[in-house]
């Protein structure tokens, strides 16, 4: 077991344990910080990955922005004060369909054959991935923006209410 | 120079006329009468070019007939065209129709002043004149048969006009029905012979028949049902029964339309189609002389009781149709044609002259008329001049028209036809004098409808004066010589006759035998119905039941009528409650609530919960992923 | 050195887990934690496909910056329309809005 591969299972296994933490917690404050912990997680397998610049972006909109909104969220629905009723009814079945995805998504990696497979990771120089995003990617890259641009403003017109509320 | 390849403009200009009176003709001065008359004027000036065409080329030998048209549908070998052609019949038509039509609708200004609809007549009319003129231009069947429908739909307007009256309401009905009839027959002739022929041109259809594609019982058939509608469209019996009920339309309809044009479509399209007659089986031809005469007869024995001044000329034309039909039974097209020229003036004379009566009187029963000579002069010697026409007294146009006719019968025919066509020439004497003397002469028996009485203003009365020389001399084209100085060469039946050339001929022992029965005919009638009239009303309370087989129509309306509520009625309740049952309620409605029904169970599977659906979607996913990894590998 | 299929295997766990996240919990926040999860598994996919199996196109690579971007406006746009249904119906929790309901 080389070094890389023995980082590769620390960090993953505390992706996992995140991910359990998230959706198995039963205090919703909980759940946040674990949402946290399998973010920064995800972004050291992104480092692993060679895609540092990736890494980066993932702390800084994870990390930063999005789970302080769901923070923020969470204290504005008051969701905390009611502990007993994180969980659906469907809880069983949840879990059956989760078991059922996860079969099948390991099956598919395991068992498929992927087509030019490397046997190594391939670092893609910075330069290179600036090139492509604001070349080739321009438009798309743009659209994205635009994107953001609308959902800030619905966000805002949504979430101000009526007038003279 | 216009020619006969732009004949199709003859009917174009009606048209028109109708497209700009159908969307403007509220708007225009006087409704726009001057509009729709222009047009057919136009249409009976251009007429003379074209005949001249026609003229020079039969003059050269070989030449084309004039064609034009346009593709309409062409798509893998199947090709329909819509053309038009101008040939030797087509000419005779096309002359009657634009003439008589121009003098009817100068006529109907003054008939139909003060009329709420004014305008809508003429629109009416106008569709009826490019109809008409269509259906006679017309190169193939299909056109034909368009137009044929066209005519048959004006028809309907033309009679229902005054449809506030019920009755003519009912009369519209009855018309357009009966004569839908006849024509499923001639549609489903048409579609015979294109099966066999694989075209809708008429000269083809001739050519192909010739060349024998069609077995004789198959085209037998095909030419029977073309028949069947000229019998629905030219009131021949067993269909018959319409006609006089269309006398419920405005007069200058019933002239135009009833006697000059329309009707006379079945006996046109039985000369255009005879040579398919001539080569189906000779059933074909008895079968329209039988019918012929049946119609001959018939018509004429209910003329002699029928009290109402415009039926009476109603029987009389169907009596003339009748006769048409005898000729071209005989094979005799010229002869046909001949009469159909000569009737179409002197029958709308008739026509014109009974709408003046009732013009001036508001009465159309011969019971409440009498006398009006004294009111009506000129009317009534236009309409005397008619009468004598018709009841083929020299030398007025009939007499030289049905000339032809009973020779051809007596020539081609046996003597029971022969015997049977000079009594109808003496019948019809009978009948038409009739008519004259109870309305014209005698005393009045309604005073006020007399004093009421009036001569026809100038409008009205100058078509009919011009109607009246043309059915004194129309007649005389039955001579090769005035056919010659016409600029016909050998003579006008020689001109008509598509098959062979025949001239009309003249035989002094025929000519004599149809003039002493029409004399005889009408002194028949000075006899019984001069002055009191006493000797009609003896000898109809001598033969009673005579009488009342005449009078009632020889019940052929109970007879449709009882077919009506027996059969067609029950059949078309079997039909309603199937559509009411079967189709609506359990098919339209039996599926619609099936649907509500399925729909109110299968809405509980909605719960509303997010986490349903988010379940379903993943469920979804999983067995697609199952599916893929296990059937698709 | 590291197989790929280490990476998928742990992306498909993580996105399991957010499966079943999103069907088991009943607070529309907790939902959407679990939705970024499976956004995580799925950025995970596209770089580890990138790199090992067309490092000279890595169009993984962009669409991973294309996921981020659009969770980021996805969780923005989410938590305002949850903030609303709160302050109308006094629940965050999705199976008490049933109002789509028949």
């Amino acid at each position: 077991m080389s070094v890389e591969e023995g980082v590769f299972y620390v960090i993953a296994a505390i992706t996992v344990m995140g991910g359990m933490g998230v959706v198995f917690a039963r205090n919703v404050v909980y759940s946040a910080l674990f949402l946290i912990l399998a973010l920064l997680a995800v972004a050291g397998i992104f480092l692993l990955l060679s895609a540092e610049f990736l890494a980066l972006v993932q702390i800084l909109v994870y990390g930063g922005a999005v789970t302080i909104l769901v923070i923020f969220a969470l204290m504005l629905t008051r969701v905390q004060d009611m502990p007993a009723a994180l969980d659906s009814p469907q809880k069983p079945f949840a879990f059956l369909a989760a078991a059922a995805v996860l079969a099948i998504l390991i099956l598919a990696a395991v068992g498929t054959t992927w087509p030019g497979q490397t046997e190594k990771i391939n670092a893609i120089p910075l330069r290179d991935f600036g090139d492509a995003l604001f070349r080739t990617w321009a438009l798309p890259f743009e659209i994205a923006s635009l994107v953001l641009m609308v959902a800030l403003v619905g966000a805002i017109v949504l979430a101000r209410g009526e007038d003279g509320e | 120079m216009m020619g006969m390849n732009d004949a199709w403009l003859l009917a174009a200009l009606p048209a028109g006329a109708f497209a700009i009176l159908l969307i403007f003709g509220p708007y225009l001065p006087r409704r726009g009468d001057w509009l729709s008359i222009a047009a057919i004027g136009a249409s009976f000036v251009l007429f003379f070019p074209v005949l001249a065409d026609l003229l020079d080329k039969i003059a050269t030998p070989g030449a084309l007939p004039g064609l034009s048209g346009w593709n309409w549908i062409e798509y893998a070998g199947f090709k329909l065209r819509l053309g038009f052609a101008v040939d030797q019949l087509t000419i005779v038509m096309l002359v009657v129709v634009s003439f008589v039509a121009l003098m009817v609708q100068v006529y109907s200004v003054g008939y139909m002043k003060g009329d709420p609809h004014y305008g809508w007549f003429f629109t009416c009319m106008s569709l009826f004149a490019a109809a008409m003129l269509t259906l006679v231009l017309a190169d193939n069947f299909l056109l034909l048969y368009i137009a044929w429908e066209g005519v048959g739909f004006c028809s309907y307007l033309l009679i229902g006009f005054w449809n506030e009256r019920r009755s003519a309401a009912e009369a519209a009905k009855k018309a357009f029905v009966t004569t839908r009839i006849g024509d499923v027959g001639l549609l489903i002739g048409i579609i015979m012979l294109w099966r066999a022929t694989g075209t809708f041109d008429i000269r083809e259809t001739f050519e192909a028949a010739r060349a024998g594609v069609m077995s004789e019982p198959y085209l037998t058939t095909a030419v029977i049902l073309i028949f069947a509608g000229a019998v629905g469209k030219s009131a021949q019996f067993p269909l018959h029964v319409w006609l006089p009920d269309a006398m419920e339309g405005p007069t200058p309809v019933s002239a135009l339309i009833h006697a000059a044009t329309m009707v006379v479509a079945g006996v046109y399209l039985v000369a255009r189609t005879l040579p398919l007659f001539e080569l189906a089986h000779p059933a074909a031809l008895n079968l329209v002389t039988a019918l012929g005469l049946t119609t001959v007869f018939m018509s004429a024995t209910m003329g002699l009781v029928m009290n109402d001044i415009k039926r009476v000329v109603a029987y009389s034309t169907i009596n003339s149709l009748g006769l048409m039909m005898v000729a071209l039974g005989s094979g005799q097209v010229a002869a046909a044609m001949i009469y159909l020229f000569a009737h179409a003036f002197f029958k709308a004379l008739l026509f014109l002259g009974s709408g003046s009566v009732l013009h001036a009187t508001e009465k159309s029963d011969v019971r409440e008329l009498g006398g009006l000579w004294r009111k009506m002069p000129l009317t009534a010697t236009l309409f005397g001049v008619g009468v004598l026409a018709m009841a083929g007294i020299p030398p007025l146009s009939g007499f030289w028209a049905k000339d032809e006719i009973v020779l051809s019968s007596s020539q081609h025919q046996n003597a029971f036809v022969y015997g049977l066509i000079v009594l109808s020439v003496f019948i019809t004497g009978l009948y038409m004098a009739r008519l004259f003397l109870l309305t014209f002469t005698g005393e009045p028996r309604d005073r006020h409808a007399f004093e009421h009485a009036h001569e026809a203003p100038p409008i009205m009365t100058v078509p009919n004066v011009l109607l009246a020389v043309l059915a004194v001399v129309a007649g005389l084209v039955v001579f090769d010589q005035v056919g010659e100085a016409l600029g016909f060469p050998g003579g006008i039946g020689k001109f008509v006759y598509l098959a062979e050339p025949e001239a009309f001929s003249f035989h002094g022992d025929v000519a004599a035998v149809s003039i002493i029965a029409a004399l005889a005919g009408v002194l028949g009638a000075f006899y019984f119905w001069w002055g009191e009239a006493k000797p009609a009303k003896a000898a109809g309370a001598r033969f009673p039941f005579v009488y009342a087989l005449w009078k009632n129509k020889y019940y052929m309306d109970c007879l449709y009528q009882a077919l009506i509520d027996r059969v067609v009625l029950v059949f078309s309740r079997f039909i309603a409650w199937w559509d009411r049952k079967i189709i609506n309620d359990t098919g339209v409605n039996g599926s619609a609530a099936l649907a509500v029904y399925s729909s109110f169970r299968l809405k509980f599977l909605q719960t509303g919960r997010l986490p349903n659906y988010a379940f379903a979607i993943i469920l979804g996913v999983v067995v697609m992923a199952i599916v893929a990894m296990t059937v698709l590998v | 050195m590291i197989p790929m299929q280490h990476f998928l295997v742990l992306s498909g766990i993580l996105f399991s887990l957010g499966v079943y996240g999103v069907l088991a919990r009943r607070s529309a926040v907790l939902i959407l934690m679990a939705v970024e999860l499976m956004l995580q598994a799925v950025s995970i996919n596209f770089i580890a496909f990138a790199v090992y199996l067309a490092p000279d196109a890595f169009v993984g690579l962009i669409f991973a910056v294309f996921v981020i971007t659009v969770a980021a406006a996805e969780v923005g746009l989410l938590l305002a329309i949850v903030l609303r249904i709160f302050r109308n119906q006094a629940t965050a929790n999705v199976d008490e809005v049933d109002v789509m309901r028949w």
